[in-house]
C-alpha cells in the first residue's frame, strides 16, 4: 500500500513537467490528490459512517461545498498539504463546464468531499463500467480545451490555475509553513478508494467530443510553462517541477528521471520481487519505450528545426501556399472521436491485429507489407505490438474463464488455501500482468511511430501524401487508445472477479493503478503521435519539391557495399 | 528484473548494412541467434547488465543503428551520446573492411565534444573459409587507431560476451581514473545505484590506488 502511494506520487510530481501537453499532464496531478484524500478519509473513518454518495453527485459535491474554509478541515496538516498541491488542477478539470471555477471553492471542497467519501471504497466496482472509456476521452477532452483558442486557454489557465486571490493568500503561506511537517506524514498514507478520482473525471467527460487541435505545440508549452511556474510558486512541493521544467526537460527526458528515481526508491524501500514487477516506469524502459521515445523526439526535433529554416528561407506566394498545406497537415492530426464503448466491445481479437496492421500498410511506408502480419520472428516492429496485445488478451481470456467456473460450481472456494486458488491468479497477480501488459503494449506503440518517422523521413519514394499518412496515424492513436482502454477494463473486470471476497482496501487501488497507467499509457501514445507533426511536415515539403532531400542531405555519404 | 548497477553506459554498434550488427547484439542480449532477420529501421534498442567484477554490475544500453545508407543521417545523431561502440565489419565481406575508415571519420566529426571507445569487431568468424580479411591486417588498421581487435560470430557464441565485457571493462577504467565523467545532459555515462556498502568500499579501493603487489 505505502509502496503504491509513493509509486504514484512519484508519477504525480514528475509527469506534469512535460511542456508539451500540459493539459493532459495535468491528469496525473488529479489522481495523485485522489489517492492521498481517501487515505486521509480512512484514518478517520472510525468517526462515523455517512452516506454512500452516488457517482453524479461527484460534481455537485465539489461545487456546493464553498462555505467551509479549509482551516475546518480536521486533518490540517495532511490535507492542506495535498490540497495545495491539487487544487489549482482540479480546477483546470473544471473548466470544460461553463461555469468559472474559482481557486477557493475548489480548495475547499475536500474536507467535504472526504467525509462523504468515506465508505465508497466498500462498494462494489460495478460503477467502473464505463470508466475507462471516459477515462480516454476525458485524455482528449483536455486537449480538445485547447482548442477553445489560445487565448481563452490561457486565461482560463490563469484564472483556474493561477494566480492566488489575496484571500486564500495567507492560508497558502500558512500550508507551505507546515510543509515539512506533512511531507513527514506523506508516506505514511493508505490508499484507498478512487472517489475523488471519479469526481474529476466525470466532470471532464461532459465535454469530451471530437478534438480539435488549433493551437500548436507551442501554445501548450506556454501555457504549460506559466501554469507551472505558477504552481511552483504557490506550491513548495513543486520544486523538483520548477527545476526541471527550467532545464527545459523533454518528456522522454522527464519520464527517465522519473524512472531513474523510482529505480532508486525501489532498491530503497522495496523488498519484495513481486513489488518491482509492478512498477510501470520500471517496465515501460525495460520494454525499451524511453528508448523508443527519446529516438522519435530527437527525429521530431531535427524535423522542427527543418521545417523553420525551410519556411524562413521562403517569401510571398509560396510561403503563403505552404502555409496552408502544413495547416491542413496539422489539422489532419487532431484526433478522431474515440470510439463508442459498445462498438469496442464487439470487436474481436483479430479485429485489432486487422486494424492496425491495414492502418500501417496504408502508411505506404514498408516496402515488405506482408511481412507485418507474420507473428513469428519478432523482427518487424509491429509484430511485437500485436504479440504483446495478443498475450494479453488469452491471459485475460484464461484468467476470466477459471473463476468463472469454480462460482459456478461452488461459490466458497474463493477462500484462502482451497486446493482451487492453487491454479488461479491473486489479484496480485493480475494486477502485476496488467502493469506489464500495458507498458508493454506503449512500448511497443511507441517504437511503432519511432519506426514510422524514420521510414517516412528516409523512404526512397511517397505513394500516398503527407495529409493522408496524418490521418492514418491519428487513426492507428485512436486505435491504440481504444485498445489500452478496453484492455484496462478487461483487466480490471479480472480483478474484480478474481478479488470478490477482497477487502476492498486491497482491491481498489489495484483497480485504479491500471485505470491510472492506462491513462498515462493513453497519454504517452498521444503524445508520441504529436511528435510525428514536424515529421510529416518534412515529408509534405519534400514531396513538393522533391529535390529537397538532396539539399538537406549535405553530409558525404558513406558507400553501403 | 531491475538489478542494481554502478554504472551505466550507452554503447553504440556501427558499421556497414549486413555485416551482422544486430544478430550480434540479439545473441549479447537474448541469448539467441535469428537465421533470418529483417534490416534495421533507423535504430533499436536493447540492454544488458555486465558483472564485471563480482558483485559491480555495469548496465549497458546498446543502440543498434541501421548500416543502410538511406539511414545514415539518423545514425549520425546518436554518437554523441554514446561513451562506448562496436565498429563492426564482416571478414567475408571486404568493402566493409575498407569503410572502417570512413566510419571513424564519420564518427569524429559527429561525437564532439565527447570520445567514444571503439572496438573493432571482425564479425561472421564462422565463415573462416570465405575470409577476406586477415586477423593480421584487421589488428594492424586497429593498433593504428588505437582500438582493441577481435573476432567474433553470432551464430556460433563466438567471443560475444568478450566483445562487450572487455570494452565495458576499458571505459569502466577510464571512468575510475576520472577521464570519463558523468556529465549533465550527456547520456554516455549514468551512474547508476549503488549499495551502501559497495560505496564505502569502492571509496576505500580509491584511497589505496589499487595496491598490486
Amino acid at each position: 500500500m505505502e509502496s503504491l502511494y509513493y509509486f504514484f506520487c512519484l508519477y504525480a510530481n514528475l509527469k506534469p513537467q512535460s511542456l508539451n501537453n500540459f493539459y493532459q499532464k495535468s491528469l496525473y496531478k488529479e489522481f495523485s490528490f485522489a489517492f492521498i484524500l481517501p487515505g486521509d478519509v480512512l484514518i478517520m473513518s472510525d468517526k462515523d459512517d455517512s452516506e454512500i454518495p452516488v457517482i453524479t453527485e461527484a460534481t455537485s459535491v465539489l461545487e456546493g461545498a464553498n462555505c467551509e474554509p479549509p482551516e475546518n478541515s480536521e486533518s490540517v496538516d495532511q490535507s492542506t498539504e495535498t490540497e495545495n498541491k491539487s487544487e489549482p488542477i482540479v480546477s483546470t478539470r473544471k473548466r470544460p463546464e461553463s461555469k468559472p471555477a474559482s481557486d477557493i471553492e475548489t480548495a475547499e471542497v475536500f474536507p467535504v468531499q472526504e467525509s462523504e467519501s468515506k465508505d465508497v471504497p466498500q462498494t462494489g466496482w460495478g460503477y467502473w463500467g464505463s470508466w475507462g472509456k471516459s477515462l480516454l476521452s476525458s485524455a482528449s477532452a483536455t486537449v480538445a480545451t485547447v482548442g477553445q483558442g489560445i487565448s481563452n486557454v490561457i486565461e482560463k489557465a490563469e484564472t483556474s490555475l493561477g494566480i492566488p486571490s489575496p484571500s486564500e493568500m495567507s492560508p497558502e503561506a500558512k500550508y507551505a509553513a507546515g510543509e515539512t511537517n506533512a511531507k513527514d506524514n506523506e508516506n505514511s498514507f493508505p490508499m484507498a478508494g478512487p472517489f475523488g478520482v471519479f469526481s474529476t473525471i466525470s466532470t471532464a467527460v461532459q465535454s469530451t467530443g471530437k478534438t480539435v487541435i488549433t493551437g500548436g505545440l507551442d501554445a501548450l508549452e506556454f501555457i504549460g510553462k506559466k501554469t507551472m511556474d505558477v504552481i511552483a510558486e504557490g506550491d513548495p512541493g513543486f520544486k523538483r517541477t520548477k527545476r526541471l521544467m527550467n532545464r527545459n526537460s523533454t518528456l522522454s527526458q522527464v519520464l527517465r528521471e522519473a524512472k531513474e528515481k523510482e529505480e532508486l526508491w525501489t532498491y530503497n524501500e522495496v523488498t519484495m520481487e513481486t513489488d518491482k514487477k509492478t512498477h510501470y516506469g520500471l517496465l515501460f524502459d525495460e520494454f525499451q519505450g524511453l528508448s523508443h521515445l527519446e529516438a522519435l523526439e530527437m527525429l521530431s526535433r531535427e524535423s522542427e528545426i527543418k521545417v523553420k529554416s525551410i519556411l524562413s528561407s521562403l517569401s510571398g506566394e509560396e510561403l503563403q501556399t505552404l502555409k496552408l498545406e502544413l495547416e491542413q497537415l496539422k489539422e489532419a492530426f487532431s484526433l478522431a472521436e474515440f470510439c463508442d464503448e459498445e462498438e469496442e466491445e464487439k470487436k474481436g481479437d483479430e479485429d485489432f491485429t486487422k486494424e492496425i496492421t491495414e492502418l500501417f500498410s496504408q502508411l505506404h511506408v514498408s516496402s515488405k507489407p506482408e511481412k507485418l502480419t507474420r507473428r513469428a520472428g519478432g523482427c518487424c516492429f509491429l509484430s511485437p505490438l500485436v504479440q504483446a496485445r495478443n498475450t494479453a488478451h488469452e491471459w485475460i481470456i484464461t484468467s476470466l474463464t477459471k473463476p468463472l467456473a469454480e462460482e459456478e460450481e461452488g461459490g466458497k472456494q474463493l477462500e484462502a488455501g482451497t486446493p482451487e486458488q492453487l491454479n488461479k491468479n491473486s489479484v496480485e497477480d493480475i494486477h502485476a500482468f496488467a502493469i506489464r501488459s500495458l507498458a508493454e503494449l506503449t512500448a511497443c506503440s511507441i517504437e511503432l511511430f519511432h519506426k514510422t518517422a524514420a521510414l517516412v523521413l528516409h523512404s526512397q519514394k511517397q505513394e500516398v501524401t503527407a495529409i493522408e499518412r496524418s490521418r492514418t496515424l491519428s487513426q492507428m492513436t485512436v486505435a491504440l487508445c481504444n485498445e489500452l482502454s478496453s484492455l484496462s477494463k478487461e483487466f480490471t473486470t479480472c480483478l474484480t472477479t478474481a478479488g470478490v471476497k477482497e477487502k476492498a482496501d486491497v482491491l481498489n487501488p489495484l483497480i485504479t493503478a491500471v485505470f491510472l497507467e492506462a491513462s498515462n499509457s493513453a497519454s504517452y501514445i498521444q503524445d508520441a503521435f504529436q511528435l510525428l507533426l514536424p515529421v510529416l511536415e518534412i515529408s509534405l515539403i519534400e514531396n513538393k519539391t522533391g529535390s529537397l532531400r538532396q539539399e538537406l542531405q549535405v553530409q558525404t555519404p558513406l558507400s553501403e557495399h | 528484473m531491475e538489478a542494481i548497477w554502478l554504472y551505466q553506459f550507452r554503447l553504440i554498434v556501427i558499421g556497414d548494412s549486413t555485416v551482422g550488427k544486430s544478430c550480434l547484439i540479439r545473441r549479447f542480449t537474448e541469448g539467441r541467434f535469428a537465421q533470418v532477420s529483417d534490416p534495421t529501421v533507423g535504430v533499436d534498442f536493447f540492454s544488458r547488465l555486465v558483472e564485471i567484477e563480482p558483485g559491480k554490475r555495469i548496465k549497458l544500453q546498446i543502440w543498434d543503428t541501421a548500416g543502410q545508407e538511406r539511414f545514415r543521417s539518423i545514425t549520425r545523431a546518436y554518437y554523441r551520446n554514446s561513451v562506448g561502440g562496436l565498429l563492426l565489419f564482416d571478414i567475408t565481406n571486404r568493402r566493409s573492411f575498407q569503410n572502417v575508415h570512413e566510419w571513424l571519420e564519420e564518427t569524429k566529426v559527429h561525437v564532439q565534444p565527447y570520445q567514444i571507445v571503439f572496438v573493432l569487431v571482425g564479425h561472421k568468424c564462422d565463415l573462416d573459409t570465405q575470409r577476406q580479411v586477415t586477423r593480421h591486417e584487421a589488428e594492424k588498421l586497429a593498433a593504428a587507431y588505437g582500438m582493441k581487435y577481435i573476432e567474433t560470430s553470432a551464430r556460433d557464441a563466438i567471443n560475444v560476451e568478450k566483445a562487450f565485457t572487455d570494452l565495458t571493462r576499458d571505459i569502466y577504467e577510464l571512468v575510475k581514473r576520472g577521464e570519463i565523467t558523468i556529465q549533465e545532459g550527456w547520456e554516455g555515462v549514468k551512474s547508476g545505484f549503488v549499495p551502501n556498502v559497495v560505496h564505502s568500499s569502492e571509496e576505500v579501493v580509491k584511497s589505496e590506488r589499487r595496491c598490486l603487489c
